[in-house]
This record gives structure tokens, sequence and C-alpha cells, in this order.
């Protein structure tokens, strides 16, 4: 039947036509690469700087893709800290951007929150907070106090766009957590 | 064929009661021929129309008819295999009229090689159809909503709007959908990506539950959506149809119009549009904030259509923005852990239509160009060109201002070509075979500013297929196909070093290494799978009633760019996801059986189905990540064998010719074999009961339904600890992502009215009411179960005007 071989004809030239142009573009373009995307936007490292007035300066840095396990912060009973912290993202160690101007800039869709764990630690807003439109404070800058002596883990938040900027647990401020990390805390008398 | 014509002249000679039907002395003769041949056509009845007056032609294809009186005629040409012509004439003297007919070989391209037998015997059982009607009734819906009242359909979820369907479990890349004969290609890989598909450009839509439709590909075991439009008649007309939506829950609305213009000589015009808008949707006892959509679809047509050769040009666009539940996008596993132990949402606003992040904007653009010709010995060929161009973007809640740049941006472009040929043999033997070749780019913007979720990538597939078709009789037919893929994807992906060297990667995919860049690695993986894939089944007559059908399938998938590549962050259910490059392809063997019993007062459906996957795909958690936001939870793809089978039923009783009761139901048991665990996400039983009342002169009717869901209680066990401060010590918390809802019941109601007075082609009035008793409940289905109950009671208003 004559239909049949044209059929069979045309088909096969129309599969060796697809076969071919799928090879042949196999080659590689070493130039045609896609663009590397260094994440915007992110929190590498979280600096936490402990103040007293006859202490050293304590400064913890909590970074990324290190072993943070053997960080721990000493502090005294009954002693009062100035604790400042500040969020950095040192993706591109040449060009460290500071977030926490991020975070001051937009007051108002920020909270740090601080909880504890075994240890009591009470803070209140420190020098040269942050307080946002209806006068909450940030907490970027706080004063802590511990009542006793003891060992445990403090856990520090940034939380974005908080349902409520007071409260005294991390459910309670609601939003998306953008910080939670854990960090160990020696109280001596 | 001749018999048959024989005993409709007789049956038509015996109602001929005086075959002299006045003394009058003109005739008319002619010869009647095959279109496409020119072959005599032999025994067709010619007839003038209104009179007992007619010939049957002879072996030459002629007749005569003697005896007319003068003035005008109505002549009229049927056969049974051909289309019928009809001619006016003014018979003043003798005439000489000859006819050119066209076989049926229109319809029989319409019929879509499907699960065998369907479009012969029966077309509930395998595969269901959805008319312009049940389109138009569900026109301000999502195609998943519209098609999961068919048993075994139910609809994967991501809040209200979001929806894609699941075929007998399968959803996503396992289940195909085809839009004017070729597959839609639209980023069906994520679970919170719907089909970018406006159902009102449609007129026809055909399920096929199986990998049957083998024409289409064959990757696809849970089943193939087929979406088609009405062939345009030769005429002069314009006609058109709006339908227009209002509905009380999200004080919205929709609205969608058609306009077609078709001339006698076979060229034709058509446009449509859908517009929609909703604001916030409400839950029974709260709003659902941020869950807003706004759609805009448009659809141009072009063709001209002979009988003998035909084009079609089609252009449409598709966009939509919708709204994510605001209270869905969280941080972290405490995050999560907060939203699961709270009764509502954490987030309720007042009602808005804004729709702020998190959202997704989508934009799907489709160019086609069809073009087909009969052949004189019965065949057909056609030849399909498709570009699709698909936009994706979401948008997260970001700091500092980026929450207006998407966070996910993704284009992805395909060119598929496709040329097949349709030969009927004989009466009882047809085949038909073809090829097909898909080239496919996907890009993600980088300027998102966050690791691309899916990498840039080409993909390439060809593929050919073999069907046939034997019918012996009405009782029996069997039916075959076979096809053949290969798909060659080739991606462009960074991964971070750590993650390379952690996973083996770099012992086991060392050839893929490109270039480093400190603490990320470019690399380019390169996969190639051959697929095979077939059907064969049988239907034959049970009894004189029972119609019952066989078929087995045979289907291979190649694991898609999200089960390769995925890499990011879920922030609806604080998950990361990573894609697995150790993945090689799935092969599902599935048997499926039908009863049907179409005649009488009880009518009804039962089929039973199982099936079998090797190297089933899917994503299960693996550990806890610890990063700076706190602990995720990191979900894997992986391959496992899958057992699953299923039964839907369909049950209908007449009680008279006004008032019918029917009920449907399915139930899908799946298990992965290896694991011993039940798979994730499967429709619990489900059932559909529905009351219809029509008055007497069919000018209204009235439909009350129940549905009811089960609890599902097979479900993988994911669940895990996370330890959160309370009163000043950690306290170890379950978090539990696998318990299923409570089962529930749901009441609607529809009234319509028949309006056929009102314009010359109809016009119909309905009244919803969706969730009449406002019950509060969740579906498993859908993943903002979590966070928030499915939507409370509606009112709906729907005016369809035809013209």
């Amino acid at each position: 039947m004559k239909l049949f071989l044209n059929i069979k004809q045309i088909f096969f030239y129309l599969f060796t036509a697809l076969l071919i142009s799928s090879c042949s573009s196999d080659e590689d373009e070493v130039d045609d690469i896609p663009e590397l995307i260094n994440e915007e936007e992110v929190i590498t490292t979280v600096v936490l700087t402990f103040d007293s007035s006859d202490n050293p300066t304590q400064t913890i840095r909590w970074v990324v893709e290190e072993d943070n396990s053997s960080k721990l912060i000493n502090l005294k009973a009954n002693t009062e800290y100035q604790v400042g912290i500040s969020f950095l993202d040192e993706t591109d160690p040449s060009d460290v951007e500071d977030i926490t101007e991020e975070v001051i800039e937009e007051a108002d869709d920020h909270q740090v929150f601080y909880d504890f764990s075994d240890v009591s630690v009470s803070y209140s807003s420190g020098t040269n907070d942050t307080i946002d439109s209806d006068g909450n404070p940030v907490y970027l800058n706080s004063l802590w106090t511990a009542s006793s002596s003891g060992s445990g883990i403090v856990q520090a938040f940034l939380i974005h766009e908080p349902t409520s900027k007071t409260g005294t647990s991390r459910d309670s401020f609601g939003g998306e957590t953008d910080v939670a990390i854990d960090i160990p805390i020696t109280i001596a008398d | 064929m001749t018999r048959y014509l024989i005993v409709l002249s007789i049956i038509y000679l015996s109602f001929s009661t005086n075959l002299y039907s006045q003394s009058c002395n003109l005739s008319v003769s002619g010869k009647i021929t095959d279109l496409h041949d020119e072959s005599p056509i032999i025994g067709a009845l010619v007839f003038i129309e209104g009179t007992n007056n007619f010939s049957q032609t002879d072996e030459n294809g002629e007749y005569l008819i003697e005896e007319i009186c003068s003035g005008p005629i109505q002549l009229k040409v049927e056969h049974p295999s051909c289309n019928s012509v009809e001619k006016k004439l003014d018979i003043k003297k003798e005439k000489i009229i000859n006819f050119k007919l066209e076989h049926h070989i229109n319809e029989l391209e319409e019929i879509i090689v499907t699960d065998f037998i369907q479009n012969q015997i029966n077309s509930s059982s395998k595969e269901s159809r959805l008319g312009i009607d049940e389109i138009n009734l569900y026109s301000s819906e999502s195609l998943a909503e519209a098609l999961s009242f068919i048993p075994g359909v139910s609809s994967l979820k991501t809040g209200n709007s979001i929806s894609k369907p699941i075929i007998h479990g399968m959803y996503g890349s396992r289940i195909g959908i085809v839009a004017n004969g070729i597959r839609q290609n639209d980023q069906e890989w994520g679970a919170d990506h719907a089909p970018n598909i406006d159902l009102n450009s449609f007129e026809n839509v055909q399920l096929i539950k199986g990998a049957a439709a083998l024409k289409y590909g064959g990757d696809t075991p849970g089943g193939t959506i087929i979406l088609t439009s009405n062939k345009k008649k030769l005429i002069d007309s314009l006609y058109g149809s709006t339908i227009l939506n209002l509905e009380s829950n999200g004080s919205g609305g929709s609205i969608s119009s058609k306009l077609t213009k078709t001339i006698s000589n076979g060229y034709y015009a058509e446009g449509q549009f859908s517009l929609k808008q909703f604001g916030d949707i409400k839950a029974p006892k709260y709003i659902l904030s941020n869950t807003g959509l706004k759609e805009f679809d448009l659809t141009i047509k072009l063709g001209k259509n002979k009988i003998i050769s035909g084009w079609e040009a089609i252009y449409s666009r598709f966009t939509n923005e919708i709204g994510i539940l605001r209270a869905a996008h969280i941080g972290n596993v405490q995050d999560l852990l907060s939203a699961l132990s709270s009764e509502k949402p954490l987030r309720i606003n007042p009602f808005t239509y804004n729709i702020s992040s998190p959202k997704q904007q989508v934009e799907h653009q489709n160019l086609h160009f069809s073009y087909f010709k009969n052949q004189k010995d019965k065949g057909r060929w056609e030849l399909k060109y498709n570009y699709q161009i698909n936009q994706r973007q979401e948008f997260d809640i970001r700091r500092g201002d980026r929450s207006d740049i998407p966070a996910i941006d993704i284009l992805l472009k395909t060119h598929n070509l496709a040329a097949s040929f349709f030969w009927e043999k004989t009466l009882r033997w047809d085949f038909e075979l073809g090829v097909s070749g898909l080239y496919q780019d996907n890009f993600s913007d980088p300027r998102t500013g966050v690791k691309r979720l899916i990498p840039d990538y080409f993909k390439y597939e060809i593929g050919s297929f073999f069907l046939g078709k034997y019918k012996l009789n009405n009782l029996f037919s069997w039916d075959w196909g076979i096809r053949v893929d290969r798909v060659f994807i080739e991606a462009q992906k960074y991964y971070m070093n750590s993650f390379w060297l952690e996973r083996g990667y770099s012992e086991s995919f060392s050839v893929f290494e490109r270039r480093n860049f400190g603490s990320q690695i470019l690399t380019n993986p390169k996969f190639s799978y051959l697929n095979f894939s077939s059907h064969t089944g049988f239907s034959t007559l049970i009894g004189n009633e029972i119609e019952s059908s066989l078929s087995y399938i045979l289907s291979q998938r190649a694991p898609n760019s999200s089960e390769l590549f995925s890499d990011g962050l879920h922030h609806s259910l604080a998950t990361i996801e990573y894609g697995n490059l150790s993945l090689s392809k799935e092969t599902t063997h599935k048997l499926l059986m039908s009863f049907t019993k179409l005649k009488g007062s009880f009518t009804g459906s039962l089929e039973p189905y199982v099936a079998k996957t090797l190297n089933y795909i899917f994503i299960e958690p693996k550990q806890l990540e610890q990063t700076i936001r706190g602990a995720f939870p990191v979900w894997e793809y992986d391959a496992t064998d899958a057992f699953l089978w299923g039964i839907d039923l369909n049950a209908k009783i007449d009680f008279n010719n006004q008032f019918y009761f029917q009920t449907t139901a399915s139930y899908i048991y799946a298990q992965d074999t290896l694991n011993e665990s039940p798979i994730i996400s499967i429709p619990p039983f489900n059932s559909t009961q529905r009351l219809n009342y029509s008055s007497q002169n069919k000018k209204w009717d009235f439909q009350l339904s129940h549905h009811y869901v089960s609890k599902q209680n097979r479900f993988p066990d994911n669940n895990f600890n996370y330890s959160v401060i309370e009163n000043g010590t950690f306290q170890s918390k379950l978090v539990d992502i696998s318990s299923t809802p409570e089962p529930y019941h749901k009441l609607d109601l529809i009234f319509s009215l028949y309006l056929n007075e009102f314009t010359k082609s109809g016009a119909q009035l309905r009244f919803f009411v969706q969730n009449i008793t406002n019950s509060d409940y969740r579906n498993y289905l859908n993943r903002m179960r979590y966070y928030a109950s499915e939507i409370g009671r509606s009112f709906q208003i729907q005016l369809i005007l035809n013209y």
C-alpha cells in the first residue's frame, strides 16, 4: 500500500529530526552559567555583648556553620548587665551587612525576646534601646539582672511581625521567628 | 452495514402509506458519491421532506425520485455512516442533483483513543465526562473542584483557591492535563501549584483513570484529564454565552463570556474571557485573612474547519493572584507548634479585597497551532505545535521592603510538537500512530535573592506511540497501545559545598561538578531515562444489561525536576525540602475493572482497581536541621514500593421521570510496602448523596446533596518532639503534623430555573447554598488544615445567558 510507505517515511524523518535536534544541543556552553545567588536577608551571626561596671565586657558570637556548643555566657548574680544584641550577614566576609539597622528601621515589625531555662534572670529595656512607634521597647539594648546562681540556657529570639509587642513567653508575641538560638549560661554568686 | 440499511428501508417502507402523493410528473435524479474518493455511495436514502416520496441509491450511487409536484421542496440525503445533507430546491423542470457525502470521519477523530471501549459502549465507568452544563455549573470554581464530584477524584488543596486534582490517590506529575490535544506544562510538581487552566474556555472534559491515554503520554498512572472544545459547524452563525456568578462568602464573583462566529465556508473565530475576584473568605467562626483571589483569562481562536482538512490557531492567557492564609506563614517549628495548639488562626484581620504577601502570581500563556487532513482511504493526519510560557512568582513575608520582590520567580517555556496518523482500516480494526517531541527550558530568576527552589534546566522528550482497536461487534471490543519515551534532563545547579559532601554526591556524582565558588559549587547534572508504557484491555456485555471491562496499564515516569533538585524552605509547614539525585524512574502496573448498568430505573457503576508502583517517589521527613532560626524538619525525596487498591461506586435510582436519588462513594488503600507504612495524603473514604426533583414541565429543578468524608485512619506517623521553654524549664512537646481531621458532613443545595422563553437560545438562573449548616470542619487534603477550618456557608446566584 502506497500510503503506508509514505507514513513510514514521514515518521522516520520526523523521528530522526527530533533525535538529532535533541542530541545537537548536548554540548556545554562553558560561559553560559546561571548567576550565583548569595542569599539576601540572611542572618549568619548573632552578637551578644554583656557590660557591667566591674567586669570586663563579654562578647558571644553565635555563627551559622560553626560549632557553637562551647560558647558560654558567664554572669554574676545580683549584678546589672547592659546587654546588646546585633544581627549580621557575614555571607560575604568582605561585605558584612548589619541587619540590626533594618530591625531599627522597622522597629514596629520586630521584637527581641529572651527566655531562660533553669536560671532566673529578669530584664528590662536598656540605655539606647530602640522604641517603636507605640512606645514599646524592642530590647536591642536591655538591662539584665540574675537573682541567684545556677546554670541553664538562654534563648534569644528575633520575632518578625509579632501579633503582640508585649508578653512573657515566645507564644504570646505571635509572629514569625527570624532568629532562635540557644546559648548556655552560668550565673556565679 | 448493508443489512442495517435494508432493515432501515423496510421499516421506512412499512410506515409509508402512500408513495404516490399527487399526480405530479416532475423528477429529480443524481449521483451520490464519497467526498474523499468519489466512489459511489450505495443504499443512501434520498427523500423529499414532509412527503413519503423517496429513492434509494443503487450500486452506481444513483437515485431517481419521480412524481414530484412543481414548487419548492426540501431534498434530504441520509446514510447511516455519513452526515446527512439537505438542499432546498425550486422544481420547475426535471433536475439532476449530485451530492458528495462525508463519512463520519469527523466524529471518529473526536473519539480519543482512551481506555478502549469507553467511547463505544459506555462512558461512565472508566471515562467520566463533563459537558457544557457541568462546566457552566462550576464556572466560578477550579478544574479540580469541578472534577471532584466524580467518584475516585478528590482535590489536594492549599487554602480555598488553590486545588489540584487527585485521581486514584495520585496527583501532580502522576496526572496529565491535556488541553487541545497537548499536555499542559505548568510546573505541576508543587503541591501548592494549581493547574493554570480556565475551565470556561472548554466545552468538554474527559477524565480517564489510569495511564490509558497513551497518545498524550505514558507517565500518568493516576489518570488523564482531557479538555476539548466542540467542532465548529459549517454554517453562518454568530452565537455566544455569558455566565455571571455572585457569591456571598468572599463577597466576590466571576463573569465569563464567549462569542463565536462561524462561516459556512469553514472559517471561524472565537473570543472568550473570564474575570474573577474574591476577597477574604470566611470560615464559620472567623475570617481567613489574606485568602483573596483575582483572575483574568483570555482565549482567542481562529480556524478553518473544512471536512477534508482544517487548521486552528489559539492564543490563551491565564493570569491570577492568590493570597495565602497569612497565619500559615511561620518562622520555625516552635511557631508551628503554637499554630497547632491554637483553635483558630493566629492572625485574623478585618475583611479586605487586598492581597498581600504571602501570595502567588501566575501567568500562563499558550500559543497553539493544529492542522488536520483526512486521506482518501479513511486516514487522518494531525499535526500540532504548541508553545507554553509559564511564569510563577511567589511572594513571602520578607524584611526590609523585600516583600515586593518574589522569593520564587520561575519562567518555564515549553515547545511541543506532535504528529499522528489515525487509520480506520476496516470497520473492525483501527490504528493510530504518532510521534511527539518536547523541549523545555526552565529559568529561575536570580534577582529573588533567595536560593533557587528549582534550578535552571533544559529538558527534551521524544516519544512515539502505536495504538490499535478491534471491535468484533457491539458486545466485544479489544484495545491496546504501546508508547516509548526518551527523557533527557540537564540542569545547572548550585549546591552548598557542605551539602554536596554530606550527601556523598562529591563521590557518586563528581562528573557533574563544574566550578567551585567557595561555599557553593556549580554542578551540571544530566540524566536520561527511557520509559516504556503500554495498555491493553477488553470490554464485553454480561447478559443484556451489564457492561464490563478489564484493562491492564503499564506506565513509567521519569522523576520530575522537583523530585531531583528541589532545594528550599516551605514557610507553610516550616520544612526544608531537598530533592534527590539518586532517584530513578518509577514503574506502575495497574489493573482496572468496571461493571456498568446503563439501562432501567436503577443504573450505576462499580470500578475496582489495584496498582503496584515500583520505585514510588515520595517525600519523607529525615531529621531536624538546626539553623539560626531554630530547628526545621528536613524532608527529602526518596523511593519505595507502593501498593494501592480502591473502589469507586456510583448508583442512581430513578423513582419516576421527575425524581431521582444518586449516591457515589470511593475508598482507597495505599501502603508503602518497603517501610510497611501508609502513604501520606490519600483521600479518606468519602461519599455523596443527591436527591434531585424536576418539575413536570422541566422548568425548574431542585437538588439537595450531602457529602460525607470520613477520618483518614491510615497515615504515616511523621510526628517528632521539640523542646521549648515553658515556665522556666525546657519541656518536650509533640509536634503533631500527622494526625488527621475528624470526619465531616456538608449539605449543599441547588435550585435551577430554566428560562427558555427569556432569550431565543435559553437562559438559566440558579441559586446555590453551600455548606447550609455552616459546618466547621477541617480537610485532610488541605495543607492549611493545621491553621484554619474550611470555608463556611455561602450563598450564590448564577445567571447563564445563551445568545
